[in-house]
């Protein structure tokens, strides 16, 4: 494989890891605009462990996947009273507290941002993204996604089947946080340089656009999503000045055909499961 | 097994329930009948714990907190709320599955399961189905059926009835009769008040926040001034709150 596909197939898997961290928290019908800012807590948590530390990555990411998850409690636990637009706005704000909490963070380099960290192979990317995939999709056959529907349906619905919505919830919220953790210390070793600015409003946007262009119903839809969004601007290339305009043409029209993205369960069954089933 | 007392709900500045008293004994079907925006179902809301409160509620001789549906559920309380509060984008046995969500004994839950579709054949039939796509009467047997599956001993209903086909509405109430010969105790929200009170036992008639009438259901169904405010018509009057 090339370098330049190299580069951006790491970079889908970066971006899969972060869709998928939203899809997670919008399984329980909560929208997260921040996951940025866990992703940054990830980046600089798992790259002060490395560089600092002299740490493992892999036990870097898993404690900076940690970290990110206990913040991700903390915050959830009032943030999530607030309900669709409000808690979008909320979480928006939460991102933009740590990249400029981060900015004013000499420590680790403030805005001048933060290097040593040593590159990672594209393969040790896709095995997080992959791993992580596997134990979602296993979410979604267990009881557990059963609830995170129920209370996505219908809060009042759920509560009064005996479900605690609040811990649903802020667990979701929890998963989702360190999901994106992840995929910030994957981002910081893949890139070797950090700086505030990479994790800003612009990342957490890309994450859900992600995953409403894949499919915001099953968790395959992330890696769709994921691939598209990388990949569809390089394709468009040739159209030079005009490729963002014609990104942002191909998505309005893909959502107006499919408004709940490009894949859907009725479409993953008659992939896979009919076969299975029969 | 139910005793509620100096109960009072506010929505913001609004004092919705205005100091209710109530009791409900086990075995029994207890009407609580009145106009729209009489209070009904802020109080079955106060009671089965969707909403926090002043006053008392004590159940089986134990007060309850305010606020914890999921334990008042798992005490043995179970609602279904107006509008029946189905989980509309799962499928009927997807709802029916979570009905048993606070159940330890899996096994036999399952096998309650099996029970439910036996006793709503229609349900069976539409297991599969998206429980947005059943009809206002089938949704209503989902709803009753799933708060069932979590065994409770008191059952509240807001308004079963509501948006109901006469014939469905009758079939509603013939279940909820069933219900009691089971040995079930019933709180029965309900605005259609005549057919109300020929099933219930004892009734609370509820005006703008307050009890202004209760005792049997058959005195009061034979009572001037319910009848003149609710039986007039053979379905259920609107009246605003004055
Ligand atoms: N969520 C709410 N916010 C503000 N006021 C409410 C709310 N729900 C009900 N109310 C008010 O409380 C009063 C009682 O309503 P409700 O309990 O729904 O009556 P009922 O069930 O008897 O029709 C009404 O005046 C209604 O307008
Ligand atoms: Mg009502």
């Amino acid at each position: 494989m090339s370098t330049y596909y190299a580069g951006l197939f790491a970079d889908i898997g970066i971006l899969f890891l972060g869709a998928m961290s939203v899809y997670i928290i919008l399984a329980t019908g909560q929208l997260s605009l921040g996951n940025a800012g866990f992703m940054g807590i990830g980046a600089y948590v798992a790259s002060f462990l490395t560089v600092e530390m002299q740490w493992p990555l892999t036990a870097a990411l898993i404690a900076a996947a940690l970290a990110a998850a206990a913040i991700g409690i903390v915050v959830g636990f009032p943030a999530l009273r607030l309900k669709g637009i409000y808690l979008a706005i909320a979480t928006l704000g939460f991102g933009e507290m740590v990249r400029s909490f981060l900015l004013n963070f000499d420590r680790m380099g403030g805005s001048g941002g933060f290097h040593g960290m040593k590159h990672v192979s594209l393969e040790y990317i896709w095995l997080w993204g992959g791993g992580i995939f596997v134990l979602i999709v296993l979410l979604e056959r267990s009881r557990l996604w059963l609830e995170m529907r129920a209370v996505h349906d219908d809060e009042t619905a759920a509560n009064l089947v005996g479900l605690n919505t609040t811990a649903t919830k802020v667990g979701a919220f929890g998963f989702g946080a360190a999901v994106a953790a992840v995929s910030g210390g994957l981002f910081a070793h893949h890139h070797v340089y950090i700086e505030p600015g990479n994790f800003g409003f612009e990342r957490s946007i890309d994450f859900v656009l992600a995953v409403i262009l894949g499919g915001s119903t099953v968790g395959a839809g992330a890696v769709v999503g994921a691939g598209l969004l990388v990949l569809l601007p390089e394709w468009l290339r040739f159209l030079a000045d005009w490729r963002l305009a014609a990104f942002g043409v191909l998505l309005v029209l893909v959502l107006l055909t499919r408004r709940q993205g490009i894949l859907d369960r009725p479409l993953l069954d008659k992939l896979s499961l009919r076969r299975a089933r029969a | 097994m139910l005793k509620v007392r100096g109960l009072e709900v506010f929505y913001g500045p609004i004092r919705a329930v205005r100091g209710i008293d109530l009791d409900v004994e086990s075995g029994e079907i207890i009407a609580l009948v009145g106009g729209n925006g009489a209070g009904k179902t802020t109080t079955v809301r106060a009671i089965a714990g969707l909403t926090p409160y002043k006053g008392t509620i004590t159940y089986d001789g134990k007060p309850l907190t305010p606020n914890t549906a999921e334990l008042n559920l798992r005490a043995g309380l179970a609602l279904v709320p107006e509008g029946r509060g189905i989980l509309g984008r799962m499928t009927v046995e997807e709802n029916l599955s979570m009905g048993t969500y606070c159940r330890k004994d899996h096994a036999e839950a399952a096998r309650d399961i099996e029970r439910m579709f036996e006793r709503f054949p229609i349900l069976k039939e539409r297991r599969h189905s998206l429980a947005n796509l059943l009809s206002g009467g089938e949704q209503q047997m989902l709803a009753i059926a799933r708060a069932l599956l979590s065994r409770p001993r008191l059952l509240l209903l807001d308004e079963p009835s509501l948006g109901l086909a006469p014939k469905t509405t009758t079939a509603v109430f013939e279940l909820i009769s069933s219900l009691r010969r089971d040995g079930l105790t019933v709180l029965l929200v309900e605005q259609k008040a005549r057919q109300t009170l020929k099933i219930a036992d004892r009734a609370y008639l509820l005006e703008t926040g307050r009890v202004v009438m209760s005792g049997r259901a058959a005195d009061l169904a034979n009572d001037s001034l319910m009848s003149q405010a609710f039986l007039g018509g053979a379905t259920s009057p609107e009246i605003g709150s004055p």
